[in-house]
């Protein structure tokens, strides 16, 4: 049998093929520009983007994004457009630190995070699906009911946008493989990066090779084939869309540990990272490890941008460096054209109709 | 015989309607039964019931000799009761393997994950007992109708079904590929199946069935044995009254040429040349007929002609004025009336009511609209005259579009369009969806029109149709015209090869000089 995933992300594949050629060719130049003069602007460059910090700093910014994006994958697939994976992460990091208050367990934080991440992908589900409300807009009224709420909570318990500082994840080190070159941050990183690297993997076996995963598929493409063959689409639906709220709350309750605290000004901590997860997962064509590659390609442009910032490696304002994950995710949309959407993505369906 | 399918007494009613009326319907085992009838005759609602979609509002459903209940397709399918609908239920992305085993897949390793290796081998065996040629790694995408359907023909037989109903099994197939279903039909029938098929071909129904029952206005109007009934028999069943089945069409001289379509290249919305360097000439008093399998090119031709679509390149030119880059409005203006093919997308506004609707395209005539006002007294005299001329129903010019069955907004249209006064008329499957009767009478207005020295060009995927309205038959096959043929010498079966993109032995062709290229 063929393999689904590789064939879909072949053949949309010139557009991407373009911007990974790119993206090497550049590290190409970079790397011979660095072993050739150490001291140049290049050569800096290419040791900043050749360090363990730049992968570990990646690694570490690319969860949230991962998770937010896996969530997506499958609510898309099912045929539920979530685009309120922004409110989730942002409801999810909040509840995860007031969890952990609360509880003093991190890990029991992490669950309350994901919790709540879950009853309102619930709320947004049965919105969609039981009272066929618009799903964009149900999305937004996700996000920014997490963007009023969490702030607003955070400010009852804790007096103000922020929360206390719970602490944060401890790192799983592995000795020896730790001090591996570039590669070691794999094994010196929060418990969450190994999460999301599992999280990924199983993603996409559940996608590909699991009954539900093709029920899934069969929801978003064509929901009256899946019907007629006697499965309930209403039920896969919801429990797609759920299945997005558990995984944006991991995404979520692991941003919040990353730092130990919920910060609620303005677009709160979450900033962006759940849109940005649906640029990740559309330019992975909704292949989970897609979805990682793609976050990984806009955290490390992040990480980059941050080091830049303190490096002082080239003279350019910092204000204009933070914007280059931006200007990334512009240019991907633009050049790599459209993916292409399952048929029935955003179209209501009710059993019996004719 | 033993009866697979007994009907006993079905009515079933709608809020206002009737869909069917103490209908009697018994189908023997391993034979292939034939539902006939005209649209909204109730032949689709009937299946529904038998199909578990509807429960009847009276009678009973009675399957290899036993009294059902079915409440959803699930039961019917239980009972091994299997639909094959219209439009097919199947997932693009997937495999054919993966289509049939959909909800039902053999499973593995604490029932999570699919088991592929035997999913895929059940098809293989399953295609096999019947004969079927198929692949089981081709996805659906990338196969043609004729395969799509065996594969909804298989889906049925893995969940067991040994009663199956085709809606329209050959609306959508070429000839070759309605004689290979013939074929599958006979070989499923062999095996001990019972075929039900729904149809308004009355050619079909006499080929493919043993029986014939035929339905009008919800009821049963008889059921016959299909070897010794004639074609206007059946239609008289069907329609009610005397039918005249083949256009009385009397020679006509052609004069100047109308439209001339040079060397045409339009692209479709993916940017893949759909006509592809296409010439063609219409002249005064003929019919043009464009036959070919959906999706030739036929579309993109249509709409470059009619200005909805900009070609490429080429030139398109009305009585010698050069229209290649013109207004909807001017070509409107120009004479030219159009029959679109998806009346509901292009002919109508859904929610406008008749009086609306009958001026569209008229809008800027001084006729019905002077210094930017309507004049709605004469606008809605335009419309009652064409619901009266074209019987439509209900005859109500205050009635919204939307609340017409399919085939009254087809005559609607029609009438619209022929009641322009064109120079030359464009139309697009001008009776699909309509009953035998409107059929016969837009086929008359139309030959009409060319007695009278209008230019027709006329695309329709019905054979039937095209082959007796025009005088010179132009069969297209990936944006190009294989050929073009004098209708009433070319066989159907020669048609079928042409529209394949073969060239059969001698063809009766006429092209005329210089117009057609392979």
């Amino acid at each position: 049998m063929t393999d689904d995933g590789l064939v879909d992300s072949l053949r949309s594949a010139s557009g991407r093929l373009l911007i990974a050629g790119v993206a090497v060719l550049a590290l190409l130049v970079l790397g011979v520009a660095g072993l050739v003069a150490p001291d140049s602007t290049a050569g800096r460059l290419f040791f900043v983007l050749a360090s363990k910090s730049t992968l570990a700093a990646t690694l570490r910014l690319s969860v949230p994004i991962v998770f937010a994006a896996l969530g997506g994958i499958f609510a898309e697939k099912s045929g539920v457009i979530n685009i309120g994976l922004e409110g989730l992460l942002i409801i999810s990091a909040f509840s995860a630190i007031y969890g952990a208050d609360v509880t003093g367990s991190l890990w029991a934080g992490f669950f309350v995070g994901i919790l709540s991440s879950t009853l309102l992908a619930a709320l947004f589900a049965v919105v969609c699906i039981e009272f066929r409300a618009d799903q964009i807009i149900a999305g937004l009224a996700v996000w920014l009911i997490a963007l009023g709420l969490a702030p607003f909570a955070s400010s009852v318990f804790y007096g103000g946008p922020n929360t206390t500082n719970v602490g944060t994840l401890d790192t799983i080190t592995i000795e020896g493989l730790a001090s591996i070159p570039f590669f070691g941050a794999f094994f010196d990183a929060s418990p969450a990066v190994h999460l999301m690297l599992i999280a990924v993997l199983v993603s996409w076996y559940v996608l590909n090779r699991t009954t539900f995963g093709r029920w899934v598929r069969a929801a978003g493409e064509n929901p009256k084939a899946l019907d007629t063959a006697g499965v309930d689409v209403s039920r896969v639906r919801y429990a797609a869309v759920l299945l997005s709220g558990v995984l944006s709350g991991m995404g979520g309750a692991a941003l919040a540990f990353n730092i130990g605290q919920f910060t609620g000004n303005g677009p709160t901590m979450v900033n962006g990272k759940g849109f940005i997860a649906i640029v990740a997962y559309l330019f992975g064509n909704y292949n989970p490890v897609g979805a990682l590659l793609s976050t990984a390609l806009f955290a490390g442009l992040d990480a980059t941008q941050l080091r830049l910032q303190t490096a002082d490696v080239i003279a350019v304002p910092d204000s204009l460096v933070q914007t280059i994950p931006f200007v990334a995710v512009i240019l991907v949309l633009a050049l790599v054209g459209r993916t292409r959407l399952p048929e029935a993505a955003g179209d209501h369906y009710e059993s019996g109709e004719e | 015989m033993e009866q697979a399918v007994h009907l006993d007494g079905i009515t079933k009613r709608f809020p206002g309607v009737v869909a069917n009326d103490d209908v009697d319907l018994a189908v023997e085992k391993g034979t292939v039964h034939a539902l006939l009838g005209e649209n909204g005759a109730g032949k689709t609602t009937l299946m529904n019931v038998l199909y578990g979609l509807y429960r009847p509002t009276e009678g009973r459903v009675v399957v290899h000799g036993e009294e059902r209940h079915f409440d959803s397709p699930r039961d019917a399918i239980d009972e091994g009761v299997g639909m094959i609908h219209q439009h097919f239920m199947l997932v693009d992305p997937m495999t054919v393997a993966e289509n049939i085993t959909l909800g039902n897949e053999p499973r593995k390793w604490l029932g999570l994950t699919v088991d592929r290796t035997t999913a895929r081998q059940q098809v293989v065996e399953l295609a096999e007992r019947y004969g079927f040629d198929i692949d089981p790694d081709a996805r659906i995408e990338d196969v043609g109708v004729g395969v799509q359907q065996r594969v909804e023909i298989l889906k049925a037989l893995y969940r067991g079904a040994d009663v199956l109903i085709l809606d329209e099994p050959t609306a959508v197939l070429t000839p070759q590929e309605v004689e290979d279903l013939f074929r599958v039909l006979e070989e499923l029938t062999e095996q001990g199946k019972t075929i039900i098929f729904i149809t308004h071909k009355l050619g079909e129904a006499m080929t493919a069935a043993d029986e014939i029952t035929v339905l009008r206005e919800g009821k049963n109007v008889g059921t016959v044995p299909a070897d010794d009934i004639t074609r206007e028999e059946l239609a008289e069943m069907m329609v009610g009254r005397e039918v005249l089945l083949d256009v009385d069409r009397s020679p006509t001289e052609p004069g100047r040429t109308v439209l001339d379509v040079e060397d045409l290249v339009v692209e479709d919305d993916r940017g893949v040349r759909a006509v592809d360097g296409l010439s063609l000439d219409v002249r005064q008093g003929e019919v043009l007929g464009i036959a070919g399998v959906d999706g030739n090119g036929q579309s993109e031709l249509i709409e470059a002609i009619t200005g909805l679509r900009t070609p490429d390149e080429g030139r398109i030119e009305v009585d010698d004025v050069d229209r290649t880059t013109d207004s909807r409005r001017s070509r409107i203006e120009a004479g030219m009336a159009y029959v679109p093919e998806d009346r509901q997308e292009r002919g109508l506004v859904m929610e406008y009511d008749l009086v609306e609707n009958g001026l569209l395209g008229s809008q800027h005539a001084e006729e019905y609209a002077s210094n930017g006002r309507i004049d709605w007294e004469r606008t809605r005299g335009h419309a009652e005259e064409i619901i009266e001329e074209y019987d439509v129903r209900p005859p109500d010019a205050d009635a919204e579009a939307e609340s017409l069955s399919g085939g009254n907004q087809q005559k609607f249209v029609v009438g619209r369009e022929f009641a322009r006064d064109p120079r030359l008329v464009v139309a697009s499957h001008p009776t699909r969806g309509v009953d035998v009767g409107s059929m016969e009478f837009i086929h008359d207005r139309l030959n009409g029109l060319r007695e009278d020295g209008r230019a027709v060009l006329l695309v329709s995927s019905n054979l039937d149709e095209v082959q007796s309205l025009s005088d010179r038959l132009a069969v297209i096959y990936e944006g190009e015209f294989v050929d073009i043929v004098d209708p009433d010498a070319v066989t159907e079966e020669q048609l079928g090869l042409l529209m394949a993109g073969q060239e059969p032995d001698e063809v009766p062709s006429i092209a005329a000089a210089g117009e057609v290229g392979p």
